[in-house]
């Protein structure tokens, strides 16, 4: 009997759409088993010293990082996406977009900026040292530790949940909002017992993004002193030569991750989220007075300092080096950078939307594929590149008779030498940004219209061109403007898997970086920046002639 | 279950990964492409360098060389620790010839990994002294730095200071600056104190340095310095390459910081002051082997030390070699004398006495 409704099942589900899904999910699932295999082996000495003296120091960073960072950029980004989607006041629809712009500068970069800017060589201090003679004491205003991390991450990581929760709100809560309005509800009862309540998993998307991020860090924690458990990976392989110890600290930050999904899985167990087939736009209520004002302040102080206030002072160091720094490698870097990363994110989109489709059905294999396919964000980047390492090697080993019999050697290193590699580096860490927006848009048209086309007797692949692929093209395009952005900005990845001669804007940024010449690195941050301003644009405005 | 119904999809996305992935191999690295052909055809024309170096100095005499030359040179650019997995996973495919890193740890580490051969080259033993030489000739020293204490100009007299170990005295209590130790740097450091003076006396100094920190470790070198000038602290433990890159900024704040310190170097009466050293070692299964010698024995060259040193305000190996003249300035000082190897060796203690010691 169970045999055979499982048999019945797999008939069921069993189709091309599930073998490439499979596909995808072994290419992301064997560094990854690599690095879970380090669990097994015997703890050695190294072990032992991390366990007695520190293990605890940085589990109990890492959840206080991701606590504070998680509660700040929640109620940044949710009261901003509020405010911008249901209110209308001076400059509102500059913001609804502006307020995206953090998420265009790096966090180490933006970690460089201010701690430069506010530190004692930087603008305030030696404007108020110089103009008006007085020296404020330099350690107030020094960006570091836990709270400086914290003010980091909160200032350029809460567009993750604003975007999202903007998108949610503007598109699909607009009959309960309505409804309560007319019944005559204040409007911060309809924040707290409608939005609020209505608008959870994109809220909830949105911070587990930047959760992601926030565990994955290496550049702003190590910068800023602050010792977790990605950064104890780091000391443990390069420090004590133990890549063991480093993989099993990995894998212990992933047990971190897999909790945190149980935890929201169970939290809103047993809750549906599909909403009003009906998607009307929300009209937003104008804001007079006072409180259109404040609006305006609130989002004009965001956008300042996170964006306006690191973009100017970038610009002001780059003028200063710009003589010394600039030459022609700077459109080669630009092409390099932009090419890897629009290949990857097509490759990216192209698995999501396949297994996204796939997971719809909601049965308990396909949440593992779910889970299996984004569990690459959790990873920091310099754990996947060893794996990926390990497993492309391997790989040209076991393709040496091939090629030998092309003449091309006797193995040699085709394959971890290519491009490729780092394509495939990029495809597992960013899985998770193209999969988790894509999966909103399955989540938020529900599975009527699909189910519908299915009983009228339409194949899942043509339902899927004719029905489903319109039905989440915003969220197609969310889903490449963050996975874009956020190759331009990847670090680790970018340094240890790329080819010969092969640079990123991110490596040149970091070379100096690297060795405090902040102001040097200025022209490569900014040109980071630019291309991710003119990402969002330019899809932005494919976004709109896709509507009309 | 109709066939058709099973493929569509699957050649579809096939199709689609492979014309990405085959435009990913065929466009995406005309660079690369070139290199994974030349070996077969013009084996004697390139060398290829993995580098922990990042500066553009570095580049600038990859390019020199190979104008003089004609050898072309290829670059993969990436930490230290992470290229010497790399070496190691590539085992015999590697492609790369030369292993080049800053701090002597790292580069013991290198030959404890088993990643580089001897060399051997009368030029280069010409041009590189001995004790700036693996003991084993695995690899060569490219430039040193010393780790000196910077002080302010006001508030200290040269005449206070003397040897890294009084730094843990009473009279430095809370004026003392130093960035984190996860710093390679400072890793080094107390290495070569464990084995100049023993595990005992190496963890005493730790605790000593803990005891007068001015503040908790934070930023780099750079923000040691600025500390001395915001009166935080008034000596700073750093190395001279920041001194040198601070004196000449852009920024008319950083220059006034540059001003208002100066440089000592410690433990002349004793035991010498701790360098870190930059090397250049032929990898293992190099196969471009006379080229990877050639460079080392360019870069090592007077010409070649000249331009490092100038841009990059570090030491020059070979002697000959003239000094910009901020370093010229500070004149000369004897070094440490140790066997760069013991770094390597003590760098794990170390980091065990650090975080025993809670030097953060």
């Amino acid at each position: 009997m169970k045999t055979q409704l499982i048999r019945r099942n797999m008939k069921k589900e069993f189709n091309g759409w599930w073998i490439i899904s499979l596909v995808g999910a072994v290419v992301i699932l064997l560094p990854i088993l690599f690095i879970f295999s380090s669990i097994f082996q015997e703890a050695n000495e190294n072990w032992l010293h991390i366990r007695q003296y520190l293990l605890k120091n940085y589990v109990a960073n890492t959840i206080i990082l991701v606590v504070l960072t998680g509660i700040f950029t929640a109620l940044l980004g949710v009261t901003l996406a509020w405010i911008i989607a249901a209110y209308d006041f001076p400059l509102k629809r500059f913001f609804r977009w502006g307020l995206l712009l953090p998420l265009s500068i790096p966090t180490f970069i933006a970690a460089y900026t201010y701690r430069t800017m506010l530190g004692y060589t930087g603008v305030v201090q030696s404007t108020l040292r110089n103009q008006f003679d007085y020296q404020i004491n330099s350690e107030w205003l020094r960006v570091s530790g836990i709270s400086g991390a914290v003010f980091i991450f909160t200032l350029f990581l809460f567009p993750y949940v604003y975007l999202i929760t903007r998108a949610f709100l503007e598109s699909q809560s607009t009959a309960y909002i309505e409804n309560a309005r007319l019944l005559g509800r204040k409007p911060l009862a309809v924040f707290y017992k409608v939005v609020l309540p209505l608008s959870r998993p994109a809220i909830v998307g949105g911070i587990i993004l930047v959760i992601y991020e926030v565990l994955g860090d290496y550049g702003v924690t190590s910068y800023l002193g602050i010792h977790t458990i990605s950064t104890a990976i780091f000391q443990t392989w390069f420090g004590m030569y133990d890549v063991n110890s480093a993989m099993r600290l990995a894998a212990w930050l992933m047990v971190i991750i897999v909790g945190i999904f149980f935890l929201e899985r169970l939290l809103r167990q047993g809750r549906r989220y599909h909403l009003s087939s009906k998607s009307r736009p929300l009209v937003p209520v104008k804001l007079k007075g006072i409180a259109g004002i404040a609006a305006f302040v609130y989002c004009g102080i965001v956008f300042l300092l996170g964006f306006l206030i690191p973009f100017i002072q970038l610009l002001f160091w780059a003028k200063m080096t710009f003589v010394k720094v600039w030459d022609s490698t700077f459109i080669t870097l630009v092409y390099q950078t932009v090419f890897v990363a629009v290949i990857s994110t097509i490759m990216i989109l192209v698995i999501s939307v396949v297994v996204a489709n796939v997971s719809r059905s909601h049965s308990s294999f396909s949440f593992i594929l779910s889970k299996i396919v984004t569990s690459g964000y959790s990873i920091p980047g310099p754990i996947i590149a060893i794996g990926v390492l390990a497993i492309f090697i391997s790989l040209d080993h076991w393709l040496a008779p091939v090629y030998s019999k092309l003449g091309l050697g006797e193995a040699p290193l085709i394959l971890s030498l290519s491009l490729i590699m780092l394509i495939v580096g990029y495809f597992i860490r960013f899985m998770a940004t193209g999969f988790n927006a894509i999966e909103v848009g399955f989540e938020k048209t529900g599975k009527k219209y699909s189910e519908a086309s299915r009983m009228l007797g339409i194949g899942m692949t043509k339902t899927f061109f004719k029905v489903d692929l319109p039905l989440i093209k915003g969220s197609l395009i969310s889903g490449f403007i963050l996975t874009f952005v956020e190759i331009c900005k990847e670090l680790p990845l970018a340094l240890l898997l790329r080819p010969f001669n092969f640079e990123t804007l991110a490596t040149k940024t970091y070379q100096y970086a690297n060795d405090e010449q902040i102001y040097e690195a200025s022209i490569s941050s900014l040109l980071i920046i630019v291309i991710s301003i003119l990402s969002v644009v330019i899809l932005q405005m494919i976004g709109k002639k896709v509507k009309k | 279950m109709n066939l058709a119904k099973l493929f569509k999809p699957l050649i579809v996305g096939t199709a689609l990964t492979i014309t990405l992935a085959g435009c990913g191999s065929n466009q995406g690295d005309p660079k690369g492409d070139e290199s994974a052909a030349q070996p077969k055809t013009t084996e004697n024309q390139e060398v290829n360098i993995y580098t922990a170096r990042h500066y553009e100095a570095d580049d600038e005499l990859y390019k020199n060389f190979t104008e003089e030359t004609g050898i072309k040179v290829n670059v993969v650019k990436g930490k230290a620790e992470e290229l010497i997995e790399r070496l190691k996973r590539e085992g015999e495919s590697t492609q790369a010839d030369l292993f080049v890193t800053v701090d002597g740890g790292v580069l013991a580490n290198a030959k404890q990994n088993d990643i580089l051969q001897p060399v051997t080259s009368d030029v280069i033993n010409e041009n590189v002294p001995e004790n700036l030489r693996d003991v084993d000739n695995q690899w060569v020293g490219l430039a040193t730095r010393a780790r000196i204490i910077a002080y302010s100009k006001d508030r200290v007299s040269p005449d206070e200071l003397s040897t890294y170990e009084d730094l843990t005295s009473e009279k430095w209590n809370g004026k003392l600056l130093v960035r984190s130790s996860t710093s390679l740097y400072n890793q080094s450091l107390l290495a070569s104190f464990i084995e100049l003076n023993g595990e005992e006396q190496a963890q005493e100094w730790a605790e000593g340095i803990v005891n007068n920190f001015a503040r908790q470790p934070d930023g780099g070198d750079r923000d040691q310095a600025a500390a001395i000038a915001a009166g935080t602290g008034d000596v700073a433990i750093m190395n001279t390459y920041y001194v040198g890159l601070l004196a000449n900024s852009e920024d008319p704040e950083e220059l006034k910081v540059a001003d208002s310190i100066d440089v000592f170097f410690p433990n002349q009466e004793t035991t010498g002051t701790h360098v870190n050293i930059s090397g250049i070692g032929l990898t293992k299964h190099s196969k471009n082997k006379e080229n990877a010698v050639k460079l080392i024995e360019y870069v090592t060259s007077v010409e070649a030390q000249e331009l490092l040193s100038a841009a990059n305000y570090e030491f020059p190996v070979n002697p000959e070699a003239a000094m910009p003249e901020l370093l010229e300035s500070w004149g000369d000082f004897k070094m440490q004398e140790l066997n760069f190897d013991t770094l390597g060796e003590h760098n794990k203690k170390a980091i065990e006495i650090f975080n025993q010691t809670g030097w953060k």
